[in-house]
């Protein structure tokens, strides 16, 4: 038996082994075909996108598989950086206080500006660190370990600077640039306003340019702006007047403001609920005079400078929330190692040790979707991956909330106090799915676009359905029937020309039966409700959700498959989570493109419409209390 | 059986037109025993018996308390001696109820039964002994003191159907129609046990009729008013006429569909209406808007004031009421047409009709319309429309073919107790606090000849010809739509 046994194993490790060479040669291929693609790419701008081909029924492998690498040299500047961060976040920062407290110690700000944390993504020759999109991920799981000081930095780079980097000019990037790199200056995101959140038609703020043409005198007041309080230079956004066709509109622009200006207030910062060491406040602009040289981009381009920003800066959020739950996993398994119950440790009881697995899965797919994405915006060109983007943040910040309540659930009383830091875990996680964008509106902005996207390319046949072409519609009704007995998809991950490992075939191939089911759905979403469709949010929340999972299939086939394939340590750990995880995304895909088939009546939407309409007409909980009686 | 259920409840005094409508409805099927299955009613008898000696224990001890109160007024007004023992004869009689027992429970006060002798031995109709027994206030305790008095009059109680059905004739008179005690009491000048059927053949046929139709049209009676029974009424029915009677039957339908109906109309009106003329106008002007947004103002409370000549004016309240919409409507009005304030408008709240006021506009021309053009730019997070050529497909087409009137819109509406110009011209200038664009519009008055009576619709037709020639029936009232071009001293520039 021993002997049969041990026989097997070292079959399988032969085999395995033969494979690990064979992927490795093949990454290698590719890595050369990759390197070559890189050169072509610098000309023409990429049009490929792995996201929105997703709502065709296509999977665009080139673009995703293999999962994204760093250089050596990379790899070993990003281990020389991490280590002084993590130290310092180990031992000089006190969470608790700064939660305390409502307030980031100075010291401890001058600690992360010395480390270059406040210039992570500016240029070495602006001074900043000039890392790659990559690198700051990998910044981020760990400056995430204490919630305020990670939206403070994100709230200074991701979007307080951001505006400059990307669309400001050399004399502006001079100017502004190495202050704000080195941390001496802190920027904040200025978009927001009482009346507004997403819609930019609500914005009072207005920018009047003053008589001698030199300078803009903007007057308004913005809401919730983080680092209000603290922040020197502040990206505005404002009303101008522009002339467009010869005739006079408002459009909005944005602006460099400096508090060195004068005119600027900030109010009493907000008491919030979770991350209380960041600043948050109003800012009030009282004629403010600002440069016309300051005006970031074109006047009365405000509105896509603002999209660009709030699109670039999201896609950290999935590697941040990764790294505070890998932390939680140590802290959570230690004390149910440790903790006894009925003379048994507390980890071998099953609902517990399904929260250890629910929280490794959620870290390993979160990973897996930022550090992919990350690497495709590091790709050269400009990358428009604002949709993934969008689905790492929405499906990080909903798993990270999970996995956090989950963490305090294994504690359970003890969780709850303040003696452990679950609580406050908990509070500064309920922003992730609020803040950059909430996930119900990204949720429409996944859905919608990549609509948008099959749409253009099906309306001709969908016209030509509707208009009867009984050819066409035969040969939909065949694949239908080709799909409904079983057959399945197959669009090239497994097989001869596969980029998935075989140890993940299975899983490839659900992913792969949802990828066309899905191509299907839309088709006949759009079929049926066509531009319409913007208006059934129950719908598109389905949608998106579908997209989500698809994607997180992706990033996680994609970067097991490489894992195996050049033998990186715990391997098989990660063909478990992967294997574990596509199938039960597998099945939710299944259930929620079951119902995204049927009509508003059978899958209770319109219920829940009706519902929240009679709930709401009445302001209140219609029922009779259970306890009323009529004679 | 969803019939009741259509019928528009929504108007003052709907619910009971329901019900009872419900009622005779089901009168057809009750009788055919659909709506009563034999289970159900097995099991409400059935409790009802378990219920009966719990009951009348239980009557014994809570009797005293209401009884006193009851009789209160009638053993003050009669200075009985004997206070204790009248009350213990009643309950004693409650409890055994049989004939046979009555005639051996003490006589009742003598006092009374003199009294009564004396002066009604001629007695012709049951309405005369309510006449000479309240014959200055007509109240409750004068009412219970007719019952007692009839109660005690006779052992035998001759006579006592045509004494309820007098009574139930003379209860609006006294103000206790809506007074559940006094059916009870009523119900309780019975005999009890004498018309319970006592074998199937008296079963079989129509047990004792007119006594069995008179406890069928006190309950109905009851019905009609919106009194539901209680368990009392249902103990006492069952004393009376037995477990199977029709009054029984009558009940047992009353308590199926009352709790059923008792909800039925959204919009309540509350039985008591608030007195003060504010309050009231507060409440009306809430049911009509029925927005949860609208906000009501008053522009003038009632008062009365003497001015130096010495000539007494009485200023009417003024209460309007508008909704953030509503205002927002009015902002977008343009100035260039008129808006008009109309009335007055009759809203019927259980038996009072009180009138409102609206500021109203007519409805925009399509040529004048202006739809708000599409802004690619409004939304930062999301497209808020889809570039695509492909519309709904019918098969999820959900809304009905609805053919849309546009009515135009009403801006805000008040109540006064006065409806001249004057009086309406101060609500318009209060509502231009608030809505500056007022100041700029011509405000027409189109107003009607004040509250009347209300009538039939070729009653309101020849009203509107009569409106048309200066009428006499009021000073201010104002010329007709028809002048309105011409007319410049009503409207405001």
């Amino acid at each position: 038996m021993m002997n049969v046994n041990r026989f097997v194993v070292l079959s399988k490790s032969v085999h395995i082994g033969q494979r690990l060479l064979a992927g490795n040669a093949r990454h290698a291929g590719k890595e050369v075909l990759h390197l070559r693609q890189r050169r072509s790419f610098k000309t023409h701008p990429r049009n490929l996108a792995y996201a929105k081909d997703l709502f065709l029924g296509q999977v665009n492998k080139a673009e995703v598989f293999p999962y994204p690498e760093i250089g050596n040299e990379e790899a070993e500047e990003i281990s020389q950086l991490v280590a002084p961060v993590e130290k310092f976040f180990n031992e000089e920062v006190d969470s608790a206080k700064i939660d305390r407290e409502a307030k980031i110690p100075p010291e401890t700000l001058n600690g992360l500006k010395e480390l270059g944390l406040f210039g992570i993504m500016v240029p070495e020759e602006y001074g900043g660190l000039g890392l790659s999109n990559t690198m700051y991920a990998r910044l981020a799981e760990i400056t995430s370990l204490d919630g305020s000081i990670a939206v403070t930095l994100a709230a200074h780079q991701a979007i307080g600077l951001k505006g400059i980097l990307i669309a400001g000019n050399e004399a502006q990037k001079q100017k502004y640039l190495p202050k704000l790199a080195s941390g001496e200056h802190i920027a904040a995101f200025c978009l927001t306003e009482p009346g507004s959140g997403s819609d930019a038609a609500s914005i009072q703020t207005r920018a009047t340019l003053s008589e001698d043409g030199k300078h803009y005198l903007i007057n308004g007041s913005k809401f919730w702006i983080s680092n209000g309080d603290m922040a020197d230079v502040m990206t505005v956004f404002a009303r101008t007047e522009v002339v467009v066709d010869g005739v006079k509109k408002d459009k909005i622009s944005a602006f460099i403001v400096e508090r060195a200006f004068g005119g600027v207030t900030s109010g009493k910062p907000e008491d919030k609920l979770g991350i209380r060491g960041s600043n948050t406040c109003e800012v009030s602009f009282d004629n403010v005079p600002v440069p016309v040289e300051n005006v970031i981009g074109e006047v009365g381009g405000g509105f896509k400078v603002a999209m660009n920003i709030l699109n670039s800066g999201r896609f950290s959020m999935g590697s941040s929330s990764a790294g505070m739950i890998k932390k939680l996993i140590e802290m959570t398994s230690e004390y149910a190692a440790t903790r006894k119950q009925f003379n048994k440790s507390l980890g071998e009881f099953g609902m517990i040790q399904e929260k250890f697995a629910l929280m490794a899965l959620n870290v390993f797919v979160m990973e897996s979707m930022a550090y992919l994405t990350a690497g495709m915006m590091d790709r050269p060109g400009l990358p428009d991956c604002s949709l993934e983007a969008a689905m790492v943040k929405v499906f990080s910040s909903e798993g990270g909330w999970i996995c956090v309540s989950e963490a305090l659930q294994i504690l359970g009383g003890l969780g709850y106090t303040k003696n452990y830091p679950y609580e406050r875990y908990v509070r500064d996680c309920r922003i992730l799915p609020i803040f950059e964008g909430t996930n119900e509106i990204l949720r429409m902005y996944i859905a919608l676009t990549g609509m948008q996207y099959a749409g253009k390319v099906l309306t001709g046949k969908i016209k030509e359905m509707k208009k009867g072409n009984i050819g066409l519609a035969l040969g939909m009704l065949g694949k239908k029937l080709k799909n409904s007995f079983g057959s399945s998809v197959d669009l090239g991950l497994t097989g001869k020309d596969g980029v998935v490992h075989p140890s993940l075939a299975e899983s490839a191939k659900k992913f792969e039966q949802n990828v066309g089911l899905f191509g299907s759905t839309v088709e006949s979403l759009l079929y049926r409700y066509g531009k319409t469709i913007v208006d059934e949010q129950l719908v598109l929340k389905r949608v998106a959700d579908v997209m989500i999972n698809l994607y997180a299939m992706t990033a996680v086939l994609s970067r097991t498959s490489r894992s195996i394939s050049i033998g990186l340590r715990n391997h098989d750990h990660e063909v478990l989570l992967a294997n574990t995880f596509c199938g039960d995304a597998f099945f939710k895909n299944n259930y929620l493109m079951t119902q995204l088939q049927k009509h508003s009546p059978e899958n209770n939407d319109a219920n829940i419409k009706k519902i929240a309409r009679e709930v709401l007409e009445k302001r209140a909980y219609v029922c009779s209390h259970p306890l009323e009686r009529t004679y | 059986m969803f019939c009741p259920m259509v019928l528009p409840a929504f108007h003052h005094g709907g619910v009971y037109r329901v019900i009872s409508e419900g009622d005779s409805f089901l009168r057809t099927f009750v009788s055919r025993n659909v709506l009563f299955p034999e289970s159900r009613r097995d099991g409400s008898t059935m409790k009802c018996a378990r219920c009966l000696l719990q009951l009348q224990c239980l009557r014994l001890v809570g009797q005293s308390a209401r009884s006193a109160a009851q009789h209160g007024a009638l053993l003050r007004s009669t200075s009985s001696s004997q206070p204790d023992m009248l009350h213990n004869t009643q309950v004693l009689r409650r409890f055994h109820g049989s004939p046979a027992c009555a005639k051996r429970r003490p006589v009742p006060a003598e006092f009374i039964n003199e009294d009564d002798k004396k002066r009604d031995k001629s007695l012709v109709t049951h309405d005369d002994l309510f006449e000479q027994v309240a014959k200055e206030v007509k109240t409750k305790a004068t009412f219970n003191k007719v019952v007692d008095v009839f109660i005690k009059r006779d052992i035998r109680r001759r006579g006592h159907v045509e004494f309820i059905y007098a009574a139930l004739k003379k209860m609006p008179e006294f103000g206790v129609e809506r007074d559940l005690v006094v059916y009870n009491k009523l119900l309780d000048v019975f005999p009890k046990e004498v018309f319970v059927p006592r074998n199937f053949i008296q079963r079989m046929f129509n047990h004792y009729p007119r006594q069995q139709e008179c406890g069928v049209q006190l309950l109905e009676q009851m019905e009609n008013y919106g009194i539901m029974p209680n368990m009392e009424t249902k103990v006492l029915l069952v004393q009376i006429f037995g477990e199977k009677g029709h009054p029984m039957r009558k009940y047992q339908r009353i308590m199926y569909w009352f709790p059923k109906f008792k909800h039925i109309n959204p919009f309540p009106v509350p039985q008591q209406l608030p007195e003060d003329p504010v309050d009231l106008a507060r409440f009306s002007l809430t049911r009509i808007a029925n927005d949860l947004d609208a906000k009501v103002t008053v522009y003038q409370l009632p008062s009365t004031d003497i001015t130096e000549s010495g000539e007494q004016i009485i200023l009417p309240h003024i209460v309007g009421i508008q909704s953030p919409s509503q205002m927002q409507l009015l902002a977008q009005h343009s100035p260039s047409r008129p808006v008009f304030v109309e009335g007055p408008f009759p809203l019927w709240l259980r038996k009072t009709c009180v009138y409102y006021y609206v500021l109203r506009a007519d409805p925009t021309p399509p040529d004048e319309k202006v739809e708000e053009p599409f802004d690619p730019e409004r939304c930062l997070a999301f497209p808020l429309q889809l570039d695509l050529d492909l519309d709904r497909d019918f098969g999820d087409e959900e809304s009905f073919d609805v053919e849309d009137l546009d009515e135009g819109p009403v801006f805000a509406m008040c109540m006064t107790s006065q409806g001249d110009q004057a009086v309406l011209n101060q609500w318009i200038s209060g509502l231009q606090q608030n809505n500056p664009i007022l100041g700029q519009v011509p405000t027409l008055f189109r107003l009607d000849a004040g509250p009347r009576e209300l009538q039939g619709p070729a009653d309101t037709e020849s009203a509107h010809q009569h409106r048309t020639d200066p009428g006499p029936q009021r000073e201010e009232r104002q010329p007709e739509e028809d002048e309105e071009p011409r007319r410049s001293q009503g409207a405001k520039w």
